[in-house]
């Protein structure tokens, strides 16, 4: 870049007395925002971003004349508004500039965030939702008419979701307040670099938008771990490399180690602590934990006082801690961004190289690891593209903007086609998303008169009463927590005299947060691990699951139920690629290459453009297995379909499992027969056409569906949040969500919220997307091969089976299992 | 045997024995009293959906017509002639005013059509401004009908709490509404398409049940379940 920025000379002098200079990324941002545009600047972490986002804020300020609000920093995380305010502070007072700083987060006291309302400082520190609650009041353009700059951090963690549909909107807003501002976003390196410059200059009248790289930086040292133990066919917990692990770690400074569940965390701190002679500060950090807990892990890691920590994606994103020198990925990368990601958290200075370790925990992760390895070393990234925008985010925003002040349709419209996840969207579909705000959006126009927006006489939307504003704003965000549960830790009843039936006593200490689904599948007594411990489950009472130490070596039920992220399909066509290309099968550990060719010998490998289909009987029941490398949500779906199909075609399936690689289905009708005489055609079995009435079919009771459309009937504002404190208010005051889906998709199956629904399920719980190219690649390429027992490459998926949760055996099974035992009691067979 | 679409139960449906009196359970919650050809509901809470958007909920407002497409089936199916709610037939005590054209004039017809007698319930408890006969309770055949259970009275056949059973077996776990009973009690499910349930082990059920009596049945999606009730959990 030629131009050469203005930097003041009190800001140069800064950096003269420490001997250091700014560096050349910094100065561009300075140099190009000084020239009136906006910047995406691509840069690792650790690479001095805080400054580069700054610098021309701190140059704009250096006179002190500026008054009112000048720059807007939003991040992901409110940890990060804090830590950057601190990082801010220590400049801004050596140069002895005139800035005030503040954060404004959930935690902000009501007093200050009126008063930064009112006042607001000239740098202001918060997060997408804040956001949209500073303009969803009032005279907004007093706060933020006089905004120059918005600094977006961790850009790439946010365009992928809803979050960041939301900060798109307000972005759209911010920019119809303050024509002046230019944006300053920070990204992580990308697939898609020009979408996000794209997706940043959208709002702006100018759209004169810059894209920025930081040039440089080690390439990562990457490697699989080599062990001498036997590698296991399946399973999660890679249990064979806790020793291999342990010294590892002992051998660095700080390692960070990444696995994809929660559960995963679980085992592994565990086995690391059941081999922990020297004692060393190994901690745990997951969602699940506590607040406080995981605070307290994270000051411990930023004082240097840990040794390694166990963690999950929550520590994906976050405060920079200088210290870590080994990053370890337990379990399937899934994604090569990711983990390009995951590895940029070991060394922060910039121009060692990062150190990672790959652990898989199964044959089939080798693969993925493997697969892994090459695509970092290509520098390929498999990130996310920025999707269209959701209708429930859409819905929530102009609620909010009609809060503000009353709109003109066609003002709102053509400001929030201004926002890139909705640069696309029809007229026709936003009047039904307003339509939607305004009453409900039902054919049936019931609700007029309980109408939450109405027209004023010059045809503006307003809100109906000052009620709905109170509503919107408890109502704010797109981050929908799932129903959780206290998790507390009783004495055990069986420890009392007599083993009592009567109630568990209360008290006892918190362990943390679960799901509250995952209770419904336990009975009590079943052992599982939480909080670094095997507990045994005791019984439930309001909104705590009470549990004892257990004592136990390995807990009955796994509570494993897959990682958030699915294999990328990038990883997985080179998986499929490694898989057919025997030549390359020596770089891959004795074990695997031995397993793909006795594979070869026996059956016949998956190759790359077609789906491998293998069926044989196995005890009392006959097995489909198929090979699609899909990802276990889109094999899920497949196997939903799959069964529905068998069943019509009289297979009599039973039930299935889904991993990420394959998916096994069994029943009792004899397969290769049925296939062999005709009587059932894998061309028609796998045929495109199931995405049609079969798909309808099942998305009408599919509880995956309803926990999609939960979400987004909670986003949209159509049912209420829970709030801590205010949950147990009885049915009568809340609505089961799954209640309103059912009637909803019965009657009206068009409705805004069950298109927005199937929108997030297509590409969310059950993937359709994925499996509809799935079908359509595969098409007419399917390789039937009969066996007489189980092949090599059937052993892990059905090694599953019974570890994972069995579906498609028709969710009355647990009943008529039920109802058969009592038949038996009745007639004396127990 | 001829007649023999009034005299034979309904196929695969258990039967259930109640205070002396047989029952046939329907898996939409309804219980039909074949000696009195009469079906009874519980909790059809007509315009639920409808009262929280007053409050600013906009949920949809098809509820009632779903509950109605369900007891026009139930009583066709079971050829009943009086039709028996046990109370909170309304979300609202001013909830019949709400209804939609369409939905009034189903509701018409099955006054029309057969005896009906609704029982008064907490959410409804004054007489609605709908055909058939408004009461706050009922005796009949040495049977009382409530709508709100009661311990202590032989023969009550009541609704109000939406009961709801969980059961776990070899690893899963189903939550169902179901009818529960032990020979003194019943309590019905809720039938409306809009209503929750609560499971009968939580405190709201409690000391109601002479335990070792309890029979508790599930509804599935096309037929019923009896099931043990040491297979129940919690939640």
């Amino acid at each position: 870049m030629a131009k050469t920025p203005n930097l003041p000379p009190i800001i140069a002098s800064w950096f003269a007395a420490r001997t250091w200079s700014p560096r050349r990324h910094q100065l561009d941002v300075l140099a190009s925002y000084q020239s009136g545009a906006s910047q995406l600047l691509i840069a690792p972490t650790g690479a001095g971003k805080t400054l580069a986002g700054f610098l021309p804020t701190l140059a704009d300020l250096v006179d002190g004349r500026f008054d009112g609000l000048h720059t807007l920093y939003i991040s992901p995380l409110k940890a990060l508004a804090v830590d950057v305010q601190r990082n801010l502070s220590t400049p801004i007072a050596e140069m002895g500039l005139p800035i005030r700083v503040e954060a404004r987060t959930g935690d902000t006291s009501a007093a200050k965030r009126a008063r930064q309302r009112v006042k607001p400082p000239q740098v202001l520190l918060t997060t997408p939702e804040q956001l949209a609650l500073l303009i969803s009041h009032p005279h907004a353009e007093l706060m933020f008419g006089s905004l120059r700059r918005v600094v977006l951090d961790e850009l790439h963690a946010l365009v992928t979701s809803k979050r960041g549909d939301l900060l798109a909107l307000g972005l759209a807003r911010l920019a119809a307040l303050a024509p002046d501002m230019r944006i300053t976003a920070l990204s992580a390196t990308v697939a898609r670099p020009d979408l996000l410059a794209d997706w940043i200059a959208r709002p702006l009248p100018s759209r004169n938008t810059e894209l920025l790289r930081m040039q440089g930086g080690a390439p990562p040292e990457l490697a699989i771990l080599e062990t001498e133990q036997r590698l296991p066919w399946a399973g999660h917990s890679a249990a064979y490399a806790r020793p291999e692990l342990y010294d590892i770690i002992k051998r660095h400074k700080t390692t960070l180690l990444f696995v994809n569940t929660r559960s995963q965390a679980e085992m592994l701190f565990q086995g690391l602590w059941d081999i922990n002679e020297d004692m060393l500060p190994i901690a745990l950090h997951h969602g699940s934990l506590s607040v406080e807990q995981r605070r307290k892990v994270e000051a411990a890691m930023a004082s240097g006082k840990l040794k390694a920590v166990v963690c999950t994606s929550t520590l994906d994103l976050g405060i920079d801690w200088g210290d870590v020198d080994l990053v370890v990925q337990v379990g399937a990368p899934k994604g090569s961004s990711r983990m390009l990601q995951r590895i940029g958290r070991a060394n922060h200075r910039l121009d060692d190289p990062s150190k990672a370790l790959l652990v898989p925990s199964n044959r089939f992760e080798v693969l993925e690891c493997e697969a892994a390895v090459e695509a970092v070393a290509e520098g390929h990234q498999d990130s996310e593209d920025p999707q269209p925008g959701g209708y429930d985010v859409l819905a929530q925003h102009v609620l909010g903007m009609a809060c503000a002040e009353p709109f003109h349709a066609d003002d709102l419209y053509a400001e929030i086609t201004r926002a890139w996840p909705y640069r696309d969207l029809p007229r026709a579909q936003f009047d039904r998303v307003l339509d939607f705000v305004a009453t409900g959006g039902y054919a049936l126009r019931a609700y007029e008169r309980y109408a939450r927006l109405r027209r004023t006489p010059e045809g503006k939307w307003r809100i109906a009463h000052p009620q709905v504003a109170q509503q919107y704003r408890l109502n704010i965000g797109t981050i929908v927590e799932e129903p959780m549960v206290r998790v507390r830790l009783v004495r055990s009843r069986s420890e009392k005299q007599g083993r009592t039936t009567g109630p568990i006593g209360a008290g006892g200490r918190v362990l943390g947060e679960m799901e509250e689904y995952f209770f419904g599948t336990l009975s009590i007594g079943d052992t599982f691990a939480f909080g670094g411990e095997i507990v045994a489950f005791e019984g439930m009472k309001d909104n705590e699951a009470f549990v004892s130490r257990a004592y136990a070596k390995d807990p009955k039920i796994p509570s494993y139920y897959g990682g958030k992220f699915p294999l990328s399909t990038y990883l997985a066509e080179r998986v499929r690629r490694i898989m057919d290309s025997p030549a390359d099968w020596s770089r891959l550990p004795d074990q695997v290459a031995d397993w793909l060719r006795l594979q070869r010998d026996f059956s016949v490998l998956p190759r790359r453009d077609s789906l491998l289909v293998e069926t044989f009987p196995r005890g009392t029941h006959n097995y489909l297995v198929c090979y699609p490398f899909e990802g276990r949500l889109a094999h899920q779906t497949l196997g939903m379909l799959l069964t529905r199909r068998l069943e019509r075609m009289r297979a009599r399936p039973l039930g299935f499992v889904a991993s990420e690689y394959a998916l096994a289905i069994w029943g009792l009708g004899d397969l290769s027969a049925l296939i062999r005489t005709d009587r059932l055609s894998l061309d028609e079995l796998f045929s495109q056409d199931m995405l049609g009435d079969d798909l309808e079919a099942w998305l009408d009771e599919s509880a995956l569906m309803k926990r999609t459309f939960r979400n987004c009937a909670i986003i949209a504002g159509l049912i209420e949040r829970r709030h801590p404190g205010k949950e147990k208010t009885g049915r009568q005051i809340t609505m089961s969500s799954d209640l309103i889906y059912d009637v909803l998709y019965q009657h009206e199956p068009d409705h805004i919220l069950i298109q927005a629904t199937r929108h997030d399920a297509a590409r969310g719980l059950l993937d359709i997307e994925r499996l509809g190219h799935m079908l359509a690649r595969i098409r007419s390429h399917i390789v039937h091969k009969p066996l007489t027992q189980i092949s090599p490459l059937a052993v892990p998926v059905m090694l599953d089976i019974g570890k994972e949760p069995i579906f498609g055996e028709g969710r009355e099974s647990a009943m008529a299992d039920a109802a058969e035992e009592l038949l038996k009691e009745a007639v004396g067979e127990h | 045997m001829n007649n023999a679409a009034l005299a034979d139960p309904i196929p695969d449906t258990p039967v259930l024995r109640f205070a002396s009196h047989n029952f046939e359970p329907l898996p939409s919650g309804a219980l039909f009293w074949r000696a009195r050809q009469t079906l009874l509901v519980a909790d059809l809470h007509f315009e639920k959906m409808a009262s929280f958007a007053r409050r600013g909920q906009m949920l949809p407002p098809y509820d009632t017509a779903m509950t109605l497409t369900r007891l026009e089936a139930d009583l066709r199916r079971t050829g009943a002639t009086t039709l028996l709610s046990l109370g909170d037939t309304f979300h609202r005590v001013d909830a019949s005013s709400l209804l939609t054209n369409s939905d009034r004039m189903r509701l018409d017809a099955i006054v029309d059509a057969v005896d009906c007698i609704w029982l008064s319930g907490n959410h409804d408890p004054l007489p609605h401004a709908i055909g058939g006969t408004c009461l706050p309770e009922l005796e009949l055949d040495g049977l009382l009908f409530a709508h709100e259970p009661a311990k202590g009275r032989n023969g009550l056949i009541s609704g109000h709490l939406h009961p709801a059973a969980r059961v776990a077996i070899n690893g899963r776990s189903t939550r169902r509404p179901c009818f529960v009973h032990d020979n003194r009690l019943m309590i019905l499910p809720a039938y409306g398409s809009s209503t929750g349930a609560i499971n009968i082990l939580s405190p709201a059920f409690f000391g109601l049940f002479h335990l070792p009596a309890l029979e508790v049945t599930m509804l599935g999606r096309d037929r019923l379940y009896p099931v043990p009730v040491k297979r129940l959990v919690g939640g």
